[in-house]
């Protein structure tokens, strides 16, 4: 800094805010254009490689076979199922306690969105492998059915799901709106019902698709563990048809991607909107510490 | 990452807060009162403990058992040998060199970003980013293979052009491919991790340092260098451990070949286990922990130098 202050008025060739920032235009649309390259060739790959017959030729034969195959429904069907599990053990244990943070220990805030982020610590298959030691003698119906899938699956979509739902809270007054519910008589129940849910509509979305969407790409933990889930089934597809894995490849990321880029459409206008208009960089190195990772 | 600490930090104020109990009829009101507003919390920090705590610590104590339950440092001497060194020496490189590319890439790309005045492309390219960073795992491994696989569409084209790239020392099953592959998910993760703290220089420190004439070799040697250093750095490390511990994609597209610990254990838990190493899973898997913690506490440190260097 003082170096710069030193060399003032030296060289006047870029006078005007932000001009030192300005990088040529060529270089940026050559850089952006390249990374874009990087990001759609494969997708399209995918698609012409899917639709590609014998001798050249276009064919939809992969996508029709595959969804003649019994065992894409039956893991599909299942995937949707530890999805749903997943999303409501996620809201009954966040919407309680994230609610409770912001009301009563405001203070925790901060170090509860650290300890979402602690299983990106520990990376999945390591919990698997803890799951398996440790949970060893739980009965049946738990470690031998997809119930353990859901339950451990709600830890490790924590990170995305806290932070969407949190960072909802955040942004709406809820201490106000419980005060002013609580002057007029209502319950907890009725507050919780007709006061709080009804504000946080958009982040209990946000949180229950990530982790939607979480649990029907996941692969470690269930093939691991031998559930033979969506993602597990594609692999299993993989090794003895090319072109059908491919299709349906291109099918789980068209659909992960949808709901996700509805919920960053959502939530980056809702930013967007109540942004500060002076943002100093240590707060935004402070918020680039959770969001980054998430 | 940061949070480890954190949580020590925590559960520390929060016991104390609750444990000691306070002198006879000093401020008992007080304390109940805390002990109260702990208690919403509790059953989140059991799940937690139950589903996520439990098991890493029994991976780790069981690391050190032995098959008869004594203890032994077989298990990680077994670990540091063999393939299982090997294993740990490439994902190390392989994390250190996909973690290297999509950092100097995902920079140059948030630069551009940032410096561009266009809305569409800004906003194509945040929400874009928010999106792929999301991707990896199985569909990733396989639209890779589709496009430079062994019969990959883009193989295709070269062979056909008369360059075969598995002829010249190519091949998507093996660590450059893998570094390759990993840069769908680590570049835009960059990109996102950097666009807020190059988005906060551009406003007040940028206008400073034009207004005082610096030119642009100037403004990055003395203020934009040093200011992006530690978020840059916090990023790579994160970017680092994301690939460290990717299973998915690696698992699918290289079927085992390749030596890469995550790989490794996955074999050792699904059972393609030899006499005598059944706990050499859990030295595999506290070693990657540990690896993740160090590379937690490089990042936490990182983060508080930047913040205090800012203040």
């Amino acid at each position: 800094m003082v170096a710069v202050t030193t060399n003032v008025g030296r060289d006047g060739k870029e006078p005007g805010a932000a001009n030192v920032l300005k990088l040529g235009k060529a270089f940026r649309y050559g850089i952006l254009g390249l990374v874009g390259i990087f990001f759609i060739i494969p997708i399209l790959a995918s698609a012409r490689f899917s639709f590609l017959g014998n001798n050249n030729t276009i064919t939809i034969s992969a996508y029709t076979q595959l969804f003649s195959t019994p065992q894409f429904w039956s893991t599909l069907f299942l995937s949707v199922k530890i999805g749903l599990g997943t999303v409501l053990l996620t809201l009954a244990l966040l919407i309680p306690t994230v609610v409770w943070i912001h009301l009563r220990v405001p203070k925790l805030k901060r170090v509860f969105e650290s300890i979402s982020l602690l299983p990106l610590v520990i990376p999945s298959v390591v919990v698997t492998l803890g799951v398996i030691t440790s949970f060893k003698s739980l009965p049946n119906i738990i470690m031998g059915t997809p119930v353990i899938l859901a339950l451990e699956y709600v830890i490790l979509a924590l990170p995305y799901s806290y932070r969407t739902f949190d960072s909802a809270v955040q942004a709406i007054d809820l201490k106000t709106l419980v005060d002013a519910g609580q002057s007029l008589g209502a319950g907890w129940i009725k507050l919780l019902r007709f006061v709080v849910l009804p504000n946080l509509r958009s982040g209990l979305l946000g949180a229950a698709i990530l982790a939607f969407a979480f649990c029907l790409g996941e692969f470690a933990v269930a093939s691991l563990l031998s559930f033979t889930t969506f993602p597990v089934f594609l692999v299993q597809v993989g090794q003895v048809a090319a072109s059908q894995a491919v299709a349906l490849s291109l099918i789980a990321l068209l659909f992960t991607w949808m709901p996700l880029a509805v919920i960053i459409i959502i939530f980056g206008q809702r930013n967007a909107s109540s942004k500060k208009k002076t943002v100093s960089l240590a707060t935004t190195i402070e918020q680039e510490e959770t969001t980054g990772i998430a | 990452m940061a949070s480890s600490t954190n949580v020590e930090d925590s559960a520390q104020s929060r016991t104390g807060g609750a444990s000691p109990p306070s002198p006879a009829g000093l401020r008992p009101k007080r304390g109940r009162r805390r002990w109260h507003n702990g208690i919403g919390t509790v059953p989140f920090l059991v799940y937690l403990g139950l589903f996520l705590v439990i098991p890493a610590i029994s991976v780790v104590v069981t690391a050190f058992q032995s098959g008869a339950g004594t203890f032994t440092l077989s298990n990680f001497n077994e670990a540091v040998h063999g393939v299982y060194l090997k294993s740990f020496i490439n994902s190390i490189q392989l994390s250190f060199a996909a973690a290297i590319v999509a950092t100097v890439v995902g920079v140059l790309a948030s630069l551009a970003v940032c410096a561009s005045s266009n809305r569409i492309v800004r906003a194509l390219v945040s929400s874009g980013s928010a999106v792929f960073a999301n991707t990896g795992g199985v569909p990733l491994a396989f639209s890779f293979i589709a496009t430079v696989g062994n019969f990959g569409v883009i193989t295709k084209l070269l062979t056909d052009a008369g360059f075969n790239p598995y002829d010249h020392g190519f091949s998507l099953y093996s660590v450059l491919g893998l570094t390759i592959v990993y840069q769908y998910f680590l570049i835009p993760l960059m990109v996102l991790i950097m666009i807020p703290p190059i988005e906060a220089l551009r406003k007040e420190w940028v206008d400073a340092s034009s207004s005082l004439g610096a030119t642009r070799a100037q403004f990055w040697r003395w203020v934009g260098i040093p200011l992006l250093a530690p978020p840059i750095l916090a990023a790579f490390i994160v970017l680092f451990t994301d690939a460290f511990a990717a299973y998915a994609t690696a698992e699918a597209l290289t079927s085992g070949t390749i030596a890469l610990v995550p790989i490794q254990l996955g074999a050792l838990i699904s059972g393609n286990v030899l006499a005598g190493q059944t706990n050499l899973g859990d030295a595999l898997g506290a070693g990657m922990i540990a690896i993740v913690l160090v590379a937690g506490f490089l990042y936490a440190y990182v983060q508080r130098k930047a913040s205090k260097w800012l203040r």
